[in-house]
C-alpha cells in the first residue's frame, strides 16, 4: 500500500518534484527555525506551537478525508483505476483487516513525508536555536499524535456517519456541550484540552498513556464500523441541468457552467468544502491572526485577513477541478482552452462566498468603513492567485502542492504581490482599491494559461 | 468512394516507447472499416490521434477533410466518438448527460431523440440516475448514444460491444450495418475477430504499433480464408519476427 501510495502521488506530479517534497518541508523547517527567537518577540511561544499543532491536526484530517474518497478521485484522475484498499473483493482478506492496513499505511507515510522532514529540521537546528534536543524530540511526538488525531477523528467521524447520522450529530453535540462545559467550568481555553498540546505544554507518561487510549479506541470504533461501499443505491433525479443552463445563459459557457455546478452540488462537495475548506481554516486563521492585532497597524487586520481570504478563495479552482479530468470531454468539441475558461467561470460565480464572508468580517469588526476596499483586495487578490494556478496546472491545481518547481514559482509570483498590497493597505486603508489592477496580469496569465494547455496533451484519460 | 479518413505515415512516441510506428492507410466513405489488433497492439492511440485527442509525433492524417493536428475541435464537432473506458460525468443523470451533449453540439430537439434511445437500447428506466451509480452496460448504452445521437457523417468507436450482452451486441450489429447502408463511415477498434468479420467490410491489422496488413474482408472470403485464422497467423509470424 505505501508502494502505491508513492506511485500514485509520483505519477501526479512526477517522481523528483515529488521526491524533492520532504526535503523542502526539511527546508522550510530547518530555516524557520532560526527565526524562532525573532517569532518570540512578538508572539508568545505558547501560540506558536498552538499554530504548529493545530497544522497537523489539520493535515491528519485533510489526508484522512482523501483516503476516503481515494477511489472516487483516483478514477476521476486516471480513468479506470483501483486501489488495494477497495480490493476484498478480489483478495482472500476481510475488509476490516485491508482497512486497518490502510490506517496503518497513511500514518507511516504521512509520517515519513510530512512530520518526520519538519521534526528533523527543527532537530538539526536545535544546537544553533537554543532549543534543547529533548523539547525537539518531543515536538516530534506530539506532532504525530497531533496528526494522528485528525486521522482517526475523521475515520471515526465518517464511519459513524455511514452508519447513522443522527449519531453522528449527537456525538458531535456532546463533544462540543462537554469540551464548552469543562472549559465554562475550569475557566480554560478549550483548545488546551487537546492531548497533544497537553502532552507539549507538560509531558508525563500518564498524559501519553491517556492521548494514545484516546487514539486506540477512535481507531478501534474506526475499524469496527467501518463499512467500505454502499452497494445497490441509485440516486434518481428530475431534469435540473436545463433549468440551471438557462439560468447561466449570460455566461460565456452556459452547458459547461451548468454541469460544473450541478457536479458541486450533488456530490456534497459545495457545502463541505465551503466549511471545511474555507471557512474552518479562515476561522482558525481569523483567531490566530486576532492574537497578533496588537502588532498591526490600525485596521491592519481587516486587510491582512481579506489578503489571506483572497489566497485561501483562490483554491476554490481545486473544487472545480478535482472530480473532472478531460476525459469525459474528449468525444466532445470542447477544447482544454474552453474548459479552463469555464472552470474559472464557475470560479468567479464561487466567489460571492469570500466576498460575503469578507463583509461579514468587516461589519463584526466594526470596521464597515473599509468595507469595499477590504472585498476588492481579497477578491482581487484570489483572481490574480487562480490566473497563476490556472497557467501553472491547468486543470490540475492540486499539482501545486506537492511538486517543488510549481509551487516555489507560485509562492514567489503570489508572495510579491501580496507583500505589496500588504504594504499599500498598511500605508491608507482606501489604497486597498489599487489592487483593482491586478485584473491585467490575472487577464495575461489566463491568456497565457489558455495557449500554453492547448499546446500539450491533455492528461487524465 | 471518397476518401474520408487517411493516415500517411503516422507516429506516436510516449518517450521511448513507439506506440504507433508509421502507419498509412485510408476509409473510404460508407465502410465499416475495423482496426484489428491484440492487446497494446496501438488501437487506442490511433484512435486518439485521429480524433485529435493525441498529438502525432511525427505523420499526418485527415478526418472528412480536416487535418488532426490543425482543427482537432473541427473534427470532434462533425463526428461521433465513444473513447475506450471512459464514461459519462459522475452527477448528471443519463438524460442531463445527453441534453449536455446536445447543448455543447447543438443538437436541437434532444428530447424526442434521447427518448427514441433509450427505447432502442432499453435503458428508458435509468434515464434520471446519476451515470455514477449505472451499470456499465448501461454506461456504454449511454457513451453509444452520444456517439450517435447527432448522426455523424464519420463515428469512430474503441470496442463497440464491450460490456453488452449477447442481446444487445446483435442490436447494435444491426444498427451499425444500418448506419452505413445510409451513406455514412464507422470506424471501429477492436480484438473480437469474429465480429470483426461479420460486420466490416474492409480492415487493418496492427501489431506493436505497426501495420501488417490493410484491404477488404471480401478478399479474403473471396480467397477461402477466414479473418481470425488470417490475424492469428500474421501475427505469430511477426512475433517470430
Amino acid at each position: 500500500m505505501v508502494k502505491e501510495e508513492w506511485r500514485v502521488h509520483s505519477t501526479m506530479f512526477g517522481s523528483l518534484s515529488f521526491a524533492l517534497f520532504p526535503v523542502m518541508i526539511f527546508g522550510i523547517a530547518f530555516m524557520g527555525s532560526f527565526l524562532l527567537p525573532l517569532m518570540r518577540t512578538t508572539l508568545p511561544a505558547g501560540n506558536l506551537t498552538l499554530i504548529v499543532h493545530a497544522n497537523y491536526l489539520m493535515l491528519g484530517l485533510m489526508v484522512g478525508g482523501f483516503g476516503l474518497l481515494g477511489n472516487e478521485v483516483m478514477n476521476r484522475r486516471f480513468g479506470q483505476a483501483s486501489l488495494l484498499a477497495y480490493s476484498a473483493r478480489s483478495l482472500p482478506l476481510s475488509e476490516k483487516f485491508i482497512f486497518l492496513n490502510f490506517v496503518v499505511k497513511d500514518t507511516v507515510y504521512y509520517f515519513f513525508l510530512w512530520v518526520m522532514p519538519f521534526g528533523f529540521g527543527y532537530i538539526l537546528a536545535s544546537p544553533f536555536t537554543g532549543v534543547p534536543l529533548t523539547g525537539t524530540l518531543l515536538l516530534l511526538l506530539t506532532l504525530t499524535l497531533s496528526f494522528l488525531f485528525g486521522l482517526c477523528g475523521v475515520f471515526f467521524l465518517s464511519a459513524v456517519y455511514a452508519r447513522s447520522r443522527p449519531v453522528l450529530w449527537l456525538v458531535l453535540l456532546t463533544g462540543c456541550l462537554g469540551t464548552g462545559g469543562l472549559a465554562a467550568m475550569t475557566g480554560t481555553n478549550p483548545v488546551l484540552f487537546f492531548p497533544p498540546l497537553l502532552l507539549n505544554s507538560a509531558f508525563t507518561w500518564v498524559n501519553f498513556l491517556i492521548s494514545s487510549a484516546i487514539l486506540a479506541l477512535l481507531f478501534g470504533v474506526a475499524i469496527d464500523l467501518f463499512n467500505p461501499e454502499s452497494v445497490g443505491s441509485e440516486k434518481m433525479y428530475r431534469d435540473s441541468f436545463t433549468p440551471l443552463m438557462h439560468r447561466f445563459s449570460f455566461l460565456p459557457n452556459p452547458p459547461l457552467a451548468a454541469k460544473d455546478t450541478l457536479d458541486l452540488y450533488r456530490s456534497g462537495s459545495l457545502v463541505g468544502q465551503t466549511i471545511f475548506s474555507f471557512l474552518l481554516p479562515l476561522a482558525v486563521i481569523w483567531f490566530f491572526l486576532s492574537l497578533l492585532g496588537p502588532f498591526f497597524p490600525p485596521h491592519g487586520l481587516l486587510f491582512i485577513f481579506a489578503i489571506t481570504t483572497g489566497v485561501i478563495a483562490s483554491t476554490m479552482f481545486t473544487w472545480v477541478t478535482m472530480f473532472d479530468t478531460f476525459g469525459p470531454y474528449t468525444c466532445l468539441p470542447v477544447a482544454v482552452s474552453t474548459l479552463i475558461a469555464s472552470k474559472l467561470t464557475t470560479f468567479a460565480v464561487l466567489q460571492v462566498i469570500p466576498a460575503i464572508f469578507i463583509m461579514a468580517v468587516a461589519i463584526l469588526s466594526g470596521e464597515v468603513a473599509y468595507l469595499i476596499p477590504a472585498v476588492v483586495l481579497g477578491i482581487s487578490v484570489s483572481f490574480y492567485a487562480v490566473g497563476i494556478m490556472a497557467w501553472l496546472c491547468g486543470l490540475s491545481p492540486n499539482v501545486l502542492v506537492y511538486d517543488v518547481k510549481v509551487l516555489f514559482v507560485y509562492l514567489i509570483l503570489v508572495g510579491i504581490v501580496l507583500a505589496i498590497f500588504t504594504a499599500v493597505a498598511f500605508t491608507n486603508p482606501y489604497f486597498a482599491l489599487s489592487s483593482v489592477i491586478l485584473v491585467i496580469p490575472t487577464w495575461l496569465l489566463v491568456q497565457k494559461a489558455k495557449v500554453r494547455w492547448d499546446s500539450v496533451d491533455p492528461e487524465g484519460f | 468512394m471518397p476518401v474520408v479518413l487517411e493516415a500517411t505515415n503516422l507516429t506516436k512516441r510516449y518517450g521511448e516507447v513507439i506506440a504507433v510506428n508509421n502507419v498509412s492507410l485510408a476509409v473510404e466513405k460508407g465502410a465499416l472499416f475495423g482496426l484489428l489488433g491484440p492487446n497494446g497492439s496501438g488501437k487506442t492511440t490511433m484512435i486518439k490521434m485521429l480524433t485529435g485527442q493525441t498529438r502525432p509525433s511525427s505523420g499526418s492524417a485527415t478526418v472528412l477533410d480536416l487535418d488532426v493536428e490543425q482543427d482537432p475541435i473541427g473534427i470532434r464537432e462533425r463526428v461521433g466518438i465513444i473513447p475506450e473506458q471512459e464514461t459519462p460525468p459522475s452527477f448528471l443523470t443519463a438524460m442531463e448527460y445527453l441534453k449536455f451533449v446536445a447543448a455543447v453540439r447543438k443538437i436541437p430537439d434532444i428530447e424526442k431523440k434521447a427518448d427514441w434511445w433509450f427505447d432502442f437500447l432499453d435503458f428508458a428506466d435509468k434515464k434520471n440516475v446519476l451515470c455514477k451509480d449505472l451499470s456499465r452496460g448501461t454506461r456504454q448504452k449511454l457513451m453509444f448514444t452520444q456517439a450517435f445521437i447527432h448522426e455523424p457523417a464519420l463515428a469512430l468507436i474503441d470496442e463497440p460491444l464491450i460490456n453488452f450482452d449477447p442481446i444487445m451486441q446483435d442490436v447494435v450489429k444491426d444498427y451499425l450495418a444500418g448506419y452505413v447502408k445510409k451513406g455514412r463511415t464507422i470506424f471501429i477498434s477492436t480484438h473480437i475477430l469474429e465480429v470483426a468479420e461479420e460486420i466490416c467490410s474492409g480492415f487493418a491489422i496492427l501489431h506493436k504499433g505497426t501495420l501488417l496488413h490493410t484491404g477488404p474482408v471480401a478478399e479474403l472470403t473471396a480467397r477461402g480464408e477466414h479473418l481470425p485464422s488470417f490475424f492469428l497467423s500474421l501475427v505469430r509470424k511477426d512475433r517470430r519476427v
